[in-house]
């Protein structure tokens, strides 16, 4: 009996022991993650706000898929590549049969998403620390929004909104797509409440300046008057200050400008910045912070000077090649044609023997980090005072004022020309307007503009092959996103 | 009255004695070792004399002359021999499978008659005789319900273990333990391993959280007590070569191939003069070696006195790889010690310590520009190298030059070995160290602490290198280093205890808890301009250069588990058997509001052969049981933190012409983020026929696993996730459903005195089914070709990672079919005759994107493995196979370029009306036959002689004299054969994605999957 009691008293000795461990045990999970930054424990020192604002500037980097599609969406250039299947959403885009079911219109729609939550990330929390030069910031903010936003209506029409702050999971269930109206008046008012905070000279080069914003207001304006021809005006005034600014000028050498030593010259308003120094790869595009387009486009197999090779996508047409008159130094600027350069390549899918000169790669620095076909440095010139000037004469045609319309078209004509031989005078209304369209063409070639320009001004249908008016305008929502809506959101008509 | 009768006895057994004694006397030793074993029952066959044997396996006792002797130990085969006069030498034979051996089955062990769980065995005898190189090869074949694949044929790679199946998307990996400790099974010497025990179904829900993909138990080795010094070595040389080589053209055949293709696509013939071309170079002979030796050798001794025990060994492992000579190698080293000591009568102490040291080098493999993938694209006009000697450069295009369309990828995959410079290396210790207590005679406290600490390093030296405009020239040397430390620990504690009431109704007790903690950090950098562009300098400390942006990286994590079990096992009379279990779990991979979760489960048996109405029926069926079971499993393998939102996305642009980082949210939270739920049921019978010869296991499962964990599951873009470095939430979102039976029966008989036989079958059955999908229609992934659509999705009433893409329905043969057939534009090209006709699935009379559909899975319908084992005298003979049917895989080895070379199926290609209706015609034009279909998935179903060997030991008469106690030799292939239809390298290889990213979407995509070797084995057994 007494070694019973004994026993009892060790098991109960042994289990308080095992409980011993078991009451440390709350403790024992409670532990913090190491080095993690939780992001709604930011923005307690400039610096933080420096650094959310360069990670809203990252996504330009990923802007370059609107810029080659720009092209081959329109008339300018085909898919081109290395076969019929070679990036299927862009053959199918170029030949205008694209389905809610592309992952490169996915990736534009989850790319520009990104940007708009990242600048509204800031702008969320921007009343929590305040410090010297926080309102450029904010502004610079305020652009980036707007800019993405204003991809997204190009490619899209009308998207949900939520302000200043950023989506949550489940808004996609609440928030309806905002009307065109809706989303062109909330890209304004970002740019209109930017441009008084914004410098005229950026902090760094590749920042938002204040004539950056003010010309991309002025393009808001110019596309919004398709369907409010009163914005004209507006955009008519907002460029023009943009030019009596005097913060740009047209450089002469149009050939320079596309080169290396061009970049963020006296012509540029607004340059998304692009470099070789980080490698990359094709697991994560977006990730690159080298201009994946170039590599897209350049010569397949590429052996000669000045340019290395490259996917042989965007490849102009042969009608393309010769929208240029005689004299037009633009041309040999803008077109490099194979038949005649000193050089050799492997024709690709749709091959022309064109390239797009403006944006193929350079011949490599020794330091460029790889997969070379990614990091490109080539910066892309997003807004050019030159496409400033044709944006203004363009508003001011469509306003009356063909005088100051004439002005701004043959300022960019006679740099073209290298002399005054052959601006266009004498041309009103209608007239001036096409003209000056059709400058766009040319000066602005492979420049990503082209299909939006069409669109903007009607002539789509008439240009593209396989465009269907009323569906074409805009390119279809992913249809993965109308499922997460769970059908909220309505498809784009036509598709 | 009492002396009478006592001298009646007296006589009457004296007399029996005198008149029919003998004195018998003789040794009992292991089959396996040839060792003496102590404690040996010998009786006389139905009386009940009998005796034991010493610590030498001597006994010595008399017995009526012409009796049968029985010999019987506890886990080995009893043997009945004629006494005789002459000294006796009997040899048990180990013998996992009898009723009585203990099965260990998570915190405790049962004899196998009572297990009432799924729960299968892999003894050490198998795992001798397959040698494994990795000890997951012991799985291949020899369990039901476990299917193992190899991820490469390359040294040191790893392998995958699926247990009744894939039931999540991410780590189906199951949970393995060492001595009772989280650890691994790669890296372990297989001569250590006593055992590998397999809980496959809801038995194994004591693990709870980390249980729902299985478990796996190993029990290493121990010595045993009251036996003397025994030294064994083990030693074998293998000779290596590729198991397959796939058929390619020949320089002849290739011009001529590609003349056809260029005719067909409108432009002028490449090759005037073909057969001037000869046979040209064999590529794959270029890489592939043979003779590559693999050696091994493993010494150990052990032995024990009364209290103690000790069981020491080292192991040596060197293999080289078929491909790439010194560019492809593994070696391993391997320390270990185990102890038991009893320390008081009631206190017992055990031991474990393993320390390793791997070392590997390896090249690119598996993918699009890997060694095998330029080694089969090459065309055999180009020599290796050129008249300098120098390696070849393929060149990328030059409408000048036939042949030369080669692209950015093709590069010369002798040159590509020769710049591949990397080395791995592994230093890890780990072990257990535990005290058993018994506190009082029903109860025992079991304390015990599992460890594993390993340091990684690794180094890869990207040379300055040009292939001629390839994607793969570098054009600055750099060399990437990391450093990694990895910690864990697993701490138990429990209490059993064990009651009998009336002899009747026994009960056991389990409860503890469990404490587990995984620490560690990682540390990498990149260095660049590497001096003299060499190895031998590869090292950050000499580089000089630097880039202007982020070339050092770190992390470091802590993640624990915090738990409580409770089982209590009841049966009545050892004939009604039932146990339920529960176990509490807390794990920091979850919110606080989701960290606690409950896993209870529940077993029976039922021992039918042990009711009194059984009876005459036993002499066919000597034992038969019933069983089922019904539990909760969980799992929590994921990534760490995924409930909180940090700022770990990528953040760079280019401020002032430099690199500027900032800050951006990454991977979007999931605060509700929870386990995934396995709700497992199993019922199954444990048969013996013909006095235990016939052994059967059947059971029929139902695994449904809720809740699963999607990582980066597709949510809307409006909430930014799709930017760089993002990634979408994880989310408990999917169900998945295993169902299917496992059969597995073994054989086992003598013939005569000396020929022994056994024979085992098992064979698996699986449903795989996704039942449920959150938020999304499907999840899709792998890859096939270049920007071709993802190939395989992961939706609702299909298998998981089925294949989707077109259905091929054969061949266009005349252009008056092609005018019949619904446009194939949409598809990249219109048809021409010679083009595959794709199918109008949905039958709308239009071709597109919305006629794709199944073509495919690459989950095995059934897989089997068979193993023979026949003994005669001193010879043995094993052979192992295993064979997997109705998995598919896709052929995605091939570039589609115009001028690569082609595997030979091509020579079958349609050349014209009737001449084929599977293989297209080749053209450079435009054609739609290179978009994902049927024509590239394969059936990949295979029987893979996995091992045959042919042993013999010499005479133990004749060696004992010279002091060993058993002495064998050997002679085996591994991988003799695979008999499939697949064309590819190896039907037997999967692709899970890497550690980092485990996928089962990748599963069946063949990139060039580097071949399993055959070896060619020569081995020596010695035991002292």
């Amino acid at each position: 009996m007494k070694k019973m009691k004994r026993s009892i008293i060790t098991a109960m000795v042994a289990i308080s022991m095992m409980m011993g461990t078991v009451s440390c045990g709350d403790d024992f999970i409670e532990r913090e993650p190491y080095y993690l930054i939780g992001s709604e424990n930011y923005f307690n020192s400039e610096q933080d706000y420096n650094n959310a604002l360069i990670g809203a500037y990252d996504l330009l980097h990923a802007t370059y898929q609107q810029v080659i599609l720009g092209e081959i969406a329109g008339d300018n250039t085909l898919a081109g590549g290395e076969s019929a299947n070679d990036v299927i959403g862009w053959q199918q885009i170029d030949m205008m049969t694209h389905t809610s079911v592309n992952s490169n219109l996915k990736n534009i729609w989850d790319w520009m998403f990104s940007g708009v939550n990242r600048a509204a990330y800031i702008l969320e929390f921007k009343d929590k620390t305040d410090f010297e030069g926080k309102s450029q910031i904010i502004a610079e903010a305020r652009f980036l929004k707007a800019y993405y936003n204003f991809e997204l209506l190009k490619w899209f029409g009308g998207i949900p909104l939520k302000g200043d702050t950023r989506f949550a999971l489940g808004d996609e269930k609440t928030i309806p797509r905002s009307s065109r109206e809706e989303v062109f008046a909330a890209i304004e008012a970002d740019l209109i409440a930017a441009i008084p905070d914004l410098n005229v000279v950026a902090p760094q080069v590749g920042r938002a300046s204040k004539g950056a914003a003010q010309a991309l207001l002025g393009k808001v304006y110019l596309y919004h008057g398709a369907d409010d021809s009163s914005k004209f005006a507006l955009a008519a005034e907002v460029l023009e200050e943009v030019i009596n600014s005097g913060s740009y000028s047209l450089v002469s050498d149009y050939n320079s400008i596309f080169e290396h030593e061009g970049e963020n010259n006296s012509e540029s308003v607004f340059e998304v910045q692009y470099t070789d120094a980080q490698g990359a790869s094709f697991d994560c595009l977006q990730c690159v912070e080298g201009n994946v387009a170039v590599g897209f486009s350049g010569p397949r197999n590429y052996v000669g000077p000045q340019f290395t090779s490259g996917f042989s996508f965007n490849v102009p047409t042969d009608e393309a090649a010769n929208i240029f008159e005689a004299g037009d130094l633009r041309k040999d600027v803008t077109i490099l044609n194979m038949d005649t350069w000193a050089g050799t390549y492997g024709p690709g899918y749709n091959d022309t023997g064109n390239f797009n000169r403006k944006y193929i790669p350079r011949t490599r620095s020794s330091t460029a980090m790889g997969d070379l076909n990614l990091t490109n440095p080539n910066n892309y010139r997003a807004i050019r005072y030159s496409d400033v000037l044709l944006m203004a004469a363009e508003a001011f045609a469509r306003t009356g004022d063909a005088a100051k319309g004439s002005l701004y078209l043959n300022t960019v004509r006679e740099r073209a020309f290298g002399n005054a031989s052959q601006n266009i005078n004498g041309l009103s209304g209608t007239d001036l307007v096409n003209a000056i369209l059709e400058e766009r063409r040319r000066e602005l070639f492979g420049e990503g503009h082209r299909f939006f320009d069409l669109v903007r001004t009607g002539q789509a249908a008439s240009k593209i092959t396989g465009f269907t008016p009323n569906k074409n305008e805009v390119f279809p929502i992913p249809l993965e996103e109308i499922q997460f809506s769970g059908n909220f959101w309505a498809q784009n008509p036509g598709y | 009255m009492k002396s009478k009768l006592f001298l009646i006895a007296f006589i009457l057994i004296s007399s029996f004695c005198y008149s029919q004694d003998l004195v018998v006397s003789g040794r009992v030793n292991e089959t396996a070792t040839g060792l003496p074993i102590p404690g040996v029952n010998v009786t006389v066959k139905n009386s009940t004399v009998g005796t034991i044997t010493d610590m030498d396996g001597n006994f010595s006792f008399s017995v009526p002359s012409g009796s049968i002797l029985v010999f019987s130990y506890i886990g080995f085969d009893s043997v009945e021999m004629q006494a005789t006069s002459e000294s006796m030498t009997v040899n048990l034979t180990e013998n996992a499978q009898t009723l009585d051996e203990v099965v260990v089955i998570g915190y405790g062990t049962q004899r196998r008659r009572e297990v009432t769980g799924a729960v299968s065995v892999v003894s050490s005898e198998t795992i001798a005789n397959l040698r494994p190189v990795r000890i997951e090869q012991a799985l291949q074949g020899t369990v039901s319900g476990v299917n193992v694949t190899t991820q490469s044929g390359a040294p040191g790679a790893g392998l995958d273990i699926r247990i009744r199946g894939i039931a999540t998307n991410r780590d189906a990996s199951p949970l393995v333990l060492v001595d009772g400790y989280i650890s691994s099974l790669s890296d372990l010497n297989f001569n250590d391993v006593e055992s590998i025990t397999v809980l496959k179904d809801a038995q194994a829900a004591i693990y709870g959280t980390a249980g729902a993909n299985g478990v796996v138990l190993v029990t290493t080795k121990r010595g045993k007590k009251n036996q003397k010094l025994s030294l064994s070595y083990n030693t074998y040389l293998g000779l290596q070569e590729t198991s397959r080589k796939l058929p390619l053209l020949n320089a002849t055949e290739y011009a001529l191939l590609l003349n056809e293709s260029y005719a067909n696509g409108g432009q002028p013939l490449p090759f005037p003069n073909p057969s001037a071309l000869g046979v040209g170079t064999d590529w794959q002979e270029e890489v592939f070696d043979q003779g590559v030796p693999i050696v091994s050798h493993d010494i150990s001794f052990q032995g024990g006195s009364e209290k103690t025990t000790y069981n020491v060994s080292a192991s040596h492992l060197d293999q080289g790889g078929i491909i790439g000579g010194d560019k492809s190698h593994f070696d391993r080293n391997t320390i270990r010690l185990g102890m038991t000591a009893d320390l008081l009568e009631n206190l017992r102490f055990n031991s474990n310590v393993i320390y390793t040291d791997l070392n590997r080098q390896s090249f690119n493999e598996n993918g699009l520009g890997s060694v095998l993938f330029n080694a089969i694209s090459a065309p055999a006009i180009y020599s290796p190298y050129g008249e300098d000697g120098a390696f070849t450069v393929l060149p990328t295009g030059n409408s000048s030059i036939p042949g030369s369309n080669l692209g950015n990828e093709v590069i010369n995959p002798l040159a590509q070995l020769a710049n591949t410079w990397n080395d791995f290396d592994l230093r890890r210790v780990s072990g257990t160290v535990g005290l058993d207590w018994d506190v009082y005679k029903d109860l025992t406290v079991t304390t015990r602490m599992g460890f594993n600490s390993q340091d990684r390093r690794g180094r890869t030296f990207n040379p300055q290198v040009s292939y001629g405009g390839k994607v793969f020239d570098n054009v600055r040397s750099s060399v990437d280093q990391n450093a990694i430390n990895e910690n864990d620990y697993t701490f138990d504690a429990y209490l059993t205890y064990k009651k009998s009431l009336a002899e009747a109704h026994n009960f056991t007790a389990t409860l503890g808890t469990t404490v587990f903690k995984t620490f560690g950090e990682g540390l990498f950098a990149t260095g660049f301009d590497v001096p003299n562009n060499a190895w031998e300098f590869a090292d950050i400390s000499l580089t000089t250069g630097f880039v202007n942006a982020k070339t050092a990286g770190s992390y470091k994590y802590d993640e624990r588990r915090l738990s409580y079990f409770a089982r209590l096992q009841y049966d009545y009379k050892g004939r009604y058997l039932v146990s339920g279990m529960i176990r509490r779990d807390v794990s920091t991979k979850f919110g606080p509001e989701n960290r606690v979760a409950y896993f209870p489960s529940v077993t029976g048996g039922w021992i039918i052969s042990d009711e009194p109405f059984f009876g005459e029926s036993k002499k066919l069926l000597s034992f038969a049981k019933l069983r089922a079971s019904y539990g909760v499993l969980g799992n929590d393998a994921i990534r760490s933190n995924l409930y909180i939102s940090s700022l770990n996305g990528e953040a760079t642009y280019v401020l002032d012409g430099q690199l500027a980082n900032g800050v951006a949210i990454g991977t979007l939270a999931n605060p509700n983020v929870a386990w995934e739920e396995a709700r497992k049921f199993d019922v199954g019978t444990d048969l013996r026929l013909f006095n235990d010869k016939v052994d059967i296991v059947a059971d029929y499962f139902i695994d449904t696993r809720e809740g699963l964990l999607i990582e980066n599951l597709p949510v809307s873009g409006i909430v930014g996730a799709g930017g760089p470095g993002g990634q979408f939430p994880t989310v408990n979102a999917g169900t998945v459903k295993n169902s299917g039976w496992e059969f597995a029966i073994g054989y086992k008989d003598k013939i005569g005195e000396d020929f022994n036989f056994g024979i085992n079958y098992n064979v698996t059955f699986i449903k795989n089914e996704v039942t449920e999908i959150q938020g999304a229609e499907f999840l899709q992934g792998g890859a096939f070709g270049v920007g071709q659509p993802a190939p395989t999705r992961m939706e609702v009433g299909h298998e998981m990672g089925y294949f989707y893409g077109y259905q091929t329905a054969g061949i266009f043969q005349t252009q008056a079919e092609v005018d019949a057939h619904p446009s194939q534009t949409a598809l990249g090209a219109e048809a021409q005759p010679g083009d595959i006709r794709f199918a109008d699935v949905n039958g709308d009379g239009v071709l597109n994107a919305n006629d794709r559909t199944q073509i495919g899975d690459p989950i095995p319908d059934a897989t089997m493995g068979f193993n023979l084992n026949l003994e005669w005298k001193g010879l043995d003979f094993v052979a192992y196979a295993f064979a997997s049917l109705g998995n598919d895989m896709v052929r995605n080895y091939e570039r589609t370029l115009t001028d690569i070379n082609r595997h030979s199926y091509i020579l079958d290609r349609w050349t014209g009306a009737g001449t084929s209706n599977e293989v297209p015609r080749v053209t450079t034009g435009a054609t739609a036959n290179n978009i994902f279909s049927n024509y590239f998935v394969e059936d990949a179903s295979f029987l893979r002689i996995q091992n045959v060997q042919l042993g013999y030991t010499i005479n133990p008469d004749f060696t004992k004299r010279v002091g060993f106690n058993k002495v064998r030799v050997y002679a085996g292939v591994n991988n003799l054969y695979t008999f499939t239809k697949y064309k590819g390298f190896d039907p037997g290889s999967t692709n899970f994605g890497s550690a980092d990213n485990p996928t089962t979407l990748n599963q069946g995509i063949d990139f060039g999957f580097y071949p399993v070797p055959r070896t060619y084995m020569f081995g020596l057994n010695v035991n002292f």
